[in-house]
């Protein structure tokens, strides 16, 4: 199967500042690509990129095996069969719904549009309002409107900029749901854009993590979600919390006890970070003998889950300044008190150490 | 993003636009400037202080008397619980719709030694001769500068009211909550903060009083602009006319720099203004003595003129005076619609080339055509004579040496030299109208045509045009009421036996016989009415 988009070593430049460094990037007909980073990270001028909004000062992008554009050449826009679903929708004011779809499709004959586009009001559930104004319509029919205007003039590829930014929170999950079934129908490959993990865990196929104009991971969701590929990417994503160990040639040392490594890629002797899920975080209810507090409640919070605590080193416990860590995460249906000292461990799994420069 | 067009063409046309538009003040800025320093030291002994002493009084006249009004009406309207507030609101933006030279005219006529207050008083008091009593005379300085406030002071209630009532209540709540007063937090958070407001609507209403013409003229009041008229067509001498259009338009310069530095301030405003407001509660002595103040702002800038008129109309209209009437409307309609149909081309061509445009200074070209707002009519007049009329000498030349007959004052000489008066004076007034459509279109608007692929000329064509239709009309509207109304620059540059409505109704005014024009005056108000009531209602959308 060849790629439906390619991307190779693309950069950009804005005013002297890199927005984006040596991207590579390759995606198959039907896939949804979910892009995230923090804002200001480049993922914005990616999609820019792509549509043509935006000149990359080096690399190339292929779209079906057309160049779109490589150091000496740049398809104007409007050429590149890329549709674009805008932030805000970017819907016309002064056109009904009904013109807003057809804005895209003007050379096809009268008839040709009107079955292509009752088609598309038929299954955006629009058809009542096809003669009705844009304000006149609620956020998520909008959206639909956008989705089927971007949809008419039949793209290779749908590129959409945070499109659940504006959307209730209470209906955001079900209008994902929806349109990832929508873009399935129509087997569209898209590329969507959010700061908002979780969106990509529900919309996407594939996953993708920028930071810094960089990809610094490029994968299925479950697989970044189980396997970060650095400290950055696990941080963004919230994975888990983070526990400061010195790592040696047998295994970890931590202010949570000694952990057994079975082999360790990491250099020895240098201070690492480990990924610590709340599941694997384990609150030990009697406070015996080889049960010695290591920690204590620093704040407290009510989830569905049960208590929601973060807790700290206790100040007496540390014998090493670089080892005391905070804010780690435990999740527990005991009732603990603010300050009460716990004594909590690491459930031995696969540890994931990080180092925090890379 | 990238910017979506990059024509050289439009680039270049732009330029040339916003530099043709700029050129004939240039052009006399610098033949002013490096006028002989004979003529300045000539003009230094004999007139000038005058003339700069009583521009300079008289705008200060204006601009105090202007902010008493403005800015207490403005308070007492949004401020405070006075009666008939509702109809005040509005009533209050009617006398800008009057011409200074209108009221000046028509109090003259009223309040003179031989008008009908004076004669009525001398008959119940039984005064014979001017030695009995003491009366205002009105056609002084200081009559001025009231007829002038009278109409000028909406500027500054206009801008006032917006700006009080575009405040962020929340910082009122605030103060009422830490301890203040209605009246205090007024005078304390409200006002000051109203103030960058108030300085803009000042410099508006400083730059129509030096631009004004007639009613100086008609008060017999020497300032700047009846210097240059008088220089020019009196005396013919260009020169010091031209030297004195320079130095009013220094004046003018500062003025515009002051206006640009207040609306620096202007950003603090906005947020929550549609919390409701706690009126002042005053008395009811207090609130009929606001409203009186009102009431008296609004029978003198407005309807008690405009009766007069009416009555004037009504005594002395017959068909000699309709005949001159629609001949010298024709004349108006014609320069007025070419001007307005002008400036909004040139208004959204250079507004579209500083959205789309790639060009890093893009925003240049639009922002010098707006800098004629700033130049009065009379100094426009001038730069216009002495650019064009070189101009046509030098065309007259090379037809004559091409073997053609010379065709004559073809742009000095015909409408060409008022139209091209009029576009450069009042394109900043559909610059700011379409500018401010294009600011509210959404960028993303820009980029869609392009996503769904249509290129620039069907994305101008059916999106930007189709959205801008509205402010498209306003702006042509504004220019060609303001078109109408202009009376320097026609005075002084129309053709030979070209009357326009307004240059016909000062010629009556000088010969004191308004009556003759009562009816073409009543024209003229009733077009100044048509913005009044687009921005009222743009401000109520609000």
């Amino acid at each position: 199967m060849t790629a439906l988009l390619t991307i190779q070593q693309l950069s950009i430049t804005l005013q002297d500042n890199v927005v984006l460094s040596e991207l590579d990037l390759s995606l198959n007909k039907g896939d949804i690509l979910g892009l995230v980073g923090a804002s200001g990270c480049g993922k914005t001028t990616l999609l820019n990129a792509i549509a043509g909004f935006s000149k990359p000062s080096h690399g190339k992008i292929v779209i079906d095996e057309l160049l779109l554009s490589d150091d000496s050449c740049c398809v104007p826009a409007e050429d590149r069969q890329v549709g674009m679903i805008f932030q805000d929708y970017a819907l016309f004011p002064h056109l009904t719904v009904y013109e807003n779809i057809a804005f895209g499709i003007s050379k096809l004959s009268k008839a040709e549009q009107k079955q292509q586009i009752d088609q598309l009001l038929t299954i955006l559930k629009l058809k009542e309002y096809s003669d009705s104004y844009i304000h006149q319509l609620s956020g998520g029919q909008q959206q639909r409107v956008a989705i089927a205007r971007a949809l008419a003039p039949k793209p290779k590829l749908l590129l959409l900029d945070e499109p659940f930014s504006n959307i209730d929170a209470r209906l955001r999950n079900e209008l994902m749901v929806e349109i990832r079934q929508l873009l399935k129908q129509f087997d569209m490959t898209a590329i969507f854009v959010t700061h908002n993990k979780d969106e990509v865990f529900t919309f996407a196929d594939k996953m993708a993590v920028m930071a810094q104009g960089k990809l610094l991971q490029f994968d299925t969701p479950s697989v970044i979600c189980q396997y970060p590929n650095s400290y950055q990417v696990a941080d963004f994503l919230q994975l888990g919390s983070w526990l400061p160990c010195h790592l040696d040639a047998k295994g970890a040392q931590s202010l949570l006890g000694r952990l057994a490594l079975d082999n360790n890629s990491l250099e020895p002797h240098k201070l690492a970070y480990l990924l610590v899920k709340p599941a694997q975080l384990l609150l030990n209810t009697v406070v015996a003998e080889d049960h010695i507090a290591n920690a204590q409640v620093d704040y407290i919070s009510v989830t569905e889950q049960g208590y929601h605590y973060y807790l700290s080193s206790l100040e007496s416990a540390v014998t090493d300044k670089a080892l005391s860590f905070s804010k780690l995460s435990l999740y527990s249906d005991s009732v603990l008190s603010l300050k009460q000292q716990v004594s909590v461990s690491v459930k031995p799994h696969k540890f994931l150490f990080f180092n925090k420069s890379n | 993003m990238i910017a979506l067009n990059n024509s050289k063409t439009w680039k270049f046309s732009s330029y040339v636009i916003a530099l043709v538009l700029m050129v004939p003040v240039l052009v006399m800025l610098v033949g002013g400037i490096s006028a002989s320093t004979q003529l300045f030291a000539h003009l230094w002994q004999t007139v000038l202080p005058t003339y700069l002493e009583n521009t300079l009084l008289l705008a200060f006249g204006v601009v105090m008397l202007a902010l008493i009004f403005g800015v207490f009406s403005a308070a007492l309207i949004t401020q405070t619980n006075i009666v008939f507030k509702k109809q005040l609101r509005w009533l209050l933006l009617l006398p800008l719709a009057m011409p200074a030279y209108l009221v000046a005219y028509l109090y003259t006529d009223l309040f003179d030694y031989a008008g009908p207050v004076q004669r009525s008083l001398r008959s119940w008091f039984g005064w014979q001769s001017p030695n009995d009593y003491w009366f205002f005379d009105i056609r002084t300085l200081p009559g001025a500068a009231l007829m002038l406030a009278l109409v000028l002071f909406p500027y500054i209630y206009m801008l006032t009211r917006g700006a009080f009532e575009q405040q962020d209540q929340n910082l009122i709540r605030a103060s009422r909550l830490l301890g203040l007063t209605a009246k205090q937090s007024f005078f304390k958070v409200a006002l000051p903060l109203a103030r960058p407001a108030i300085a803009v609507a000042a410099s508006l209403v400083l730059m129509e009083t030096l631009a004004d013409f007639a009613t100086v003229q008609y008060f017999a009041v020497n300032t700047l602009t009846t210097a240059i008229y008088d220089t020019w067509l009196g005396y013919g001498d260009l020169g010091a006319a031209n030297a004195l259009a320079s130095v009013l338009m220094l004046l003018v310069l500062f003025v515009v720099l002051a206006e640009q530095r207040s609306r620096a301030g202007l950003r603090h405003q906005s947020a929550r203004p549609n919390l409701s407001r706690e009126l002042i509660q005053l008395s009811f002595s207090q609130q009929v003595i606001g409203s009186i103040f009102c009431w008296a702002l609004v029978i003198f800038g407005f309807l008690l003129p405009i009766s007069l008129l009416i009555v004037m109309a009504v005594q002395y209209s017959d068909v000699a005076q309709l005949s001159v009437l629609i001949s010298t409307g024709i004349n108006s309609l014609k320069i007025s619609v070419i001007a307005a149909t002008v400036a909004v081309l040139i208004a959204l061509s250079l507004g579209l080339y500083q959205r789309l445009h790639s060009d890093k200074f893009r925003h240049i070209p639009q922002h010098i055509s707006g800098f004629g707002y700033a130049v009065p009519g009379t100094v426009l007049a001038m730069a216009m004579l002495s650019t064009l009329g070189p101009l046509d000498h030098w065309l007259n030349d090379l037809a004559v040496l091409l073997g053609f007959s010379p065709p004559g004052l073809i742009l000095s000489g015909s409408i060409f030299a008022i139209i091209f008066a009029l576009v450069v004076r009042f394109s900043a007034i559909a610059n700011g109208t379409i500018v401010s459509a294009i600011k509210q279109i959404p960028q993303s608007l820009d980029y869609a045509p392009a996503s769904l692929g249509v290129n620039l000329t069907g994305s101008l064509t059916r999106v930007h045009l189709p959205i801008l239709t509205p402010a498209i009309l306003v702006a042509w509207l504004l220019v060609f009421v303001e078109a109408m109304k202009e009376l320097p620059a026609v005075l002084l540059l129309r053709p030979f036996n070209f009357e326009t409505l307004s240059s016909q109704i000062y010629q009556l005014i000088s010969d004191e016989m308004l009556e003759q024009g009562a009816l073409g005056a009543i024209m003229i108000v009733l077009f100044g009415l048509l913005p009044i009531v687009l921005l009222n209602k743009s401000k109520e959308k609000v």
